[in-house]
């Protein structure tokens, strides 16, 4: 078994990230799990009509920091990231967790996270997520990503027990390091998260992009 | 690009096929005159404009308006609430749908005026809400549906014995008519919302089935009808067919009648939704607009639709059908056959209850693949109409009876999910394109060929559209229920962890556990054991190169549900969070988890 130390991210268009899945096993990526998402665009005629949304699917790879470097370059180039509303990709590192057998000492691996992106999550409750994009944006974000997500089930006594899942949305938004802290302060205070059970917010460093229109040195 | 352009290039697709086949019969083996060709070809623009606007008003308008009423319902104290509140929107969602006005008003001829035809609508309206109560019901209970189904159709068996043919024909018709183009989406919209709230492990069973228990309401109706009323046996005949003549004169023609229905046929629903806005949601302004906006485009949609498919192809599919039917007999099964496999993807229901499918599976049961299934269902059963229409001696119950009775005893062997699939998907195939385009080319034939019956006989091909796609899906799921996972052998090794940096403003952990479709619950309940607090849940499907999922016979991969758990912990805790998920028995099992670590920075005050 292969260590695995990053998360390869993709956002493309619904029915696209089969085809990524398939090129990135290719480049030697071993499983992905993909998951449906929306994104937004910014045209003030369709917002009238309220055609904002598009469909998007995030893929989701586990691998290591080589492997991803190398899907980097492969799926940039094959689905043209660098164009603009082609798709994002980027890579967290995240660790994949794995039980000591033995009492040994874990080692803490003294490679750094250079993150020059960050990743800003935001989990709202269902409905308030185009308002955390529209936050996001006022402070210089270029877009987001909406997912929909469930919180954990609440056991409800109504005539029917039911559990109650409420329905959350998660915004998920990259940005450079700068612009990371403010975006973050706006949707926090946009959307009042200091209350509770308004949501919450965090960031994770992003190692590497392909596809994002700021802060990007070629 | 927008959805509104994917949606436009979807009902592309599938219209194209249809059109195409058309345009070739036309200038091929049938004499068909210009002005009607002209007329289909205007007729297909409108189709394909006013379905994508369709479509798009539903997305807009009648899912939010399902989830609210649904929660409405569910979260309600009350049985005698609940009850009266489902049947109601049973009911009202019924009571204004066009179609069912022409079956009663064609019932009340055939019948020579002894059967009223707004007591029909009443009666099969009655039925539906009763249905959609029990549904309910049986939704919030945990009732397994295949039971429900088997009971349901049991009893409509013991009915069929009492009734006469004719009868039959027109129960089976009446459930085609309600599950129209407006009922459908928002039945299903109903039962997503249903399920969502009541969430638990058969959440996405309880995401279908609901339109199919709806639509043996109006074949219990008017089986009951007939026999409480003693009547029997339906006279006269369908009446002298005029086709239209001119190319724009009968859209324009008919546009304002059809817009006028479409409305009438919104409206009740759209009131009682503002209405229990008005008391108890109190949406925002601008979710309120969204609903406006999208019950506008919903109503344009439709009526534009609706006038396409009324007069730019039901002239041409009863000429059609005229015109096969002096032919080979052959050609026209054959034709028949060809019709019912391409015209069932234009149907907008289709287009809608595969999108929920997606939704709620999150891709992993390919829509291609439920496409497919139900294409081949219809086109069978109009093949089998055909012979029908040709061979006298044939009835419709030599079809009926057998298809829905392996279908049941399928709906014990199938994959839970595909239950409630297969169900509405026969709802959801009879919807207005089968009861213009198809029926119109299959009474086309019968009027040609001495033998048939065109009352009967077009009768019937509705019903067999609502059974064959419940009998093939049904198979489908059974395949899935034995599909075929293969799993590598499991090198288990001592591994080494590697461990965090401790930067100072980290603080806390992002850990992503990705598990089986089902587990998150119990992730969750391990995590919080060991000091997780909040918890997300994302639904998703995966691949793993070790673990492939086959469907027998077809052979195609499928990709298995995932769930994804997004956790947020403090840095103290996340790793006996971690250990703790992975050292879980069940979850180690069956769940297939695995556990991903990142630091992050939160924001601790949201975190209380």
């Amino acid at each position: 078994m292969i260590d695995i130390d990053a998360m390869f991210f993709v956002v493309v268009s619904q029915g696209k990230a089969n085809d990524v899945l398939r090129k990135a096993k290719d480049c030697g990526a071993k499983s992905g799990t993909i998951f449906l998402g929306e994104g937004t665009i910014q045209n003030k005629l369709l917002e009238i009509l309220g055609l904002t949304e598009v469909r998007k699917e995030i893929l989701m790879i586990s691998s290591s920091n080589e492997i991803c470097d190398k899907l980097h370059e492969t799926l940039s180039e094959e689905f043209m990231f660098y164009k603009k509303n082609k798709g994002i990709a980027f890579t967290i590192p995240f660790k994949r967790w794995q039980l000591q057998d033995t009492l040994e000492e874990q080692k803490s691996s003294p490679e750094n996270i250079a993150a020059t992106h960050f990743c800003i999550l935001t989990i709202v409750d269902k409905g308030r997520g185009k308002a955390c994009i529209n936050a996001a944006r006022a402070a210089g974000a270029r877009g987001g990503t909406l997912i929909h997500a469930r919180g954990a089930g609440i056991p409800a006594e109504f005539y029917f027990p039911l559990v109650i899942e409420p329905q959350k949305e998660i915004v998920m938004v990259i940005t450079t390091k700068e612009k990371a802290a403010p975006i973050r302060n706006r949707i926090f205070s946009e959307l009042e998260l200091g209350k509770v059970g308004n949501g919450i917010i965090f960031t994770l460093p992003v190692n590497r992009v392909s596809g994002i229109f700021e802060g990007v040195t070629p | 690009m927008s959805m509104l352009v994917d949606k436009t290039k979807e009902v592309i697709r599938t219209l194209l096929p249809v059109v195409i086949l058309v345009l070739l019969l036309c200038y091929t083996i049938v004499d068909v005159e210009t002005d009607i060709i002209i007329r289909f070809i205007v007729g297909s623009v409108m189709l394909l404009i006013g379905l994508s606007v369709f479509l798009w008003g539903i997305d807009l308008s009648m899912n939010p308006i399902g989830e609210h009423m649904s929660m409405e319902i569910a979260t309600s104290r009350s049985l005698l609430k609940i009850a009266i509140l489902s049947f109601f929107l049973g009911f009202l969602v019924t009571v204004a749908e066009p179609d069912l006005l022409i079956l009663g008003s064609q019932v009340e001829a055939a019948s020579g005026g002894t059967m009223n035809a707004t007591f029909i609508v009443y009666m099969v309206s009655i039925g539906v809400g009763v249905m959609i109560s029990l549904g309910v019901f049986r939704l919030l209970r945990d009732k397994p549906l295949n039971i429900f189904m088997t009971i349901t159709y049991g009893i409509i068996l013991v009915l069929a014995i009492l009734v006469s043919e004719e009868f039959l024909a027109i129960s089976f018709d009446a459930s085609g008519a309600t599950t129209g183009a407006l009922t459908t989406p928002f039945v299903l919209a109903l039962s997503l919302g249903l399920s969502k709230v009541k969430g638990g492990s058969s959440s996405e069973e309880n995401s279908f089935g609901l339109v199919g228990i709806m639509s043996a309401g109006p074949i219990l109706a008017v089986m009951l009808i007939s026999i409480i009323s003693g009547q029997k046996n339906i006279q006269g005949d369908a009446g002298e067919y005029i086709v239209a003549e001119g190319v724009l004169r009968p859209i324009i023609n008919a546009f304002p009648g059809i817009f006028a229905e479409s409305l009438l046929a919104l409206l009740p629903i759209s009131i009682l939704f503002f209405g229990y806005n008005f008391i108890k949601f109190k949406l925002t302004k601008e979710e309120l607009f969204r609903i406006i906006k999208g019950l506008v485009f919903t109503l344009l949609g439709l009526a534009i639709f609706l006038t396409a498919v009324n007069s730019g192809f039901m002239d041409m599919g009863r000429i059609i059908g005229m015109e096969l039917g002096k032919m080979s007999h052959w050609i026209l099964i054959g034709i028949g056959f060809l019709l019912g496999l391409i015209v069932v993807l234009v149907e907008p229901a289709v287009h809608i209850l595969g999108e929920q499918i997606e939704e709620v599976t999150s891709g992993h049961i390919p829509l291609s693949l439920i496409r497919m299934t139900l294409s081949i269902g219809v086109g069978a059963a109009i093949a089998l109409s055909m012979v029908r229409i040709v061979v006298p001696e044939v009835k419709l119950w030599y079809f009926l009876l057998p298809g829905f009775a392996f279908a049941i005893l399928l709906s014990f062997k199938s994959d839970p999910v595909f239950v409630g699939i297969a169900y509405d998907a026969g709802g959801v195939a009879s919807g207005p394109m089968t009861a213009t385009f198809v029926l119109a080319f299959a009474q086309g034939a019968a009027t040609v060929i001495e033998t048939a019956n065109v009352l009967v006989d077009g009768f019937g091909v509705i019903a067999m559209v609502a059974m064959a796609p419940v009998f093939s899906i049904m198979v489908l799921g059974t395949a899935f229920k034995h599909k075929k996972v293969t799993y590598p052998v499991i090198e288990k090794k001592s591994v080494m962890t590697s461990h965090l940096i401790e930067e100072g403003n980290i603080q806390h952990d992002c850990i992503l556990v990705v598990a089986n479709r089902g587990f998150a619950e119990r992730v969750i309940e391990v995590a919080r054991q060991s000091g997780a607090t909040g918890a997300t849940i994302i639904r998703g499907r995966g691949t793993d190169e070790d673990q492939k999922v086959m469907l027998p016979v077809i052979n195609i991969e499928l990709q298995p549900e995932k769930e994804i758990v997004l956790l947020i912990t403090g840095t103290h805790v996340s790793e006996s969070v971690a250990d703790s998920v992975l050292r879980d028995t069940q979850l180690e099992q069956d769940g297939e988890v695995s556990v991903f670590i990142s630091p992050a920075e939160a924001m601790v005050e949201t975190l209380a």
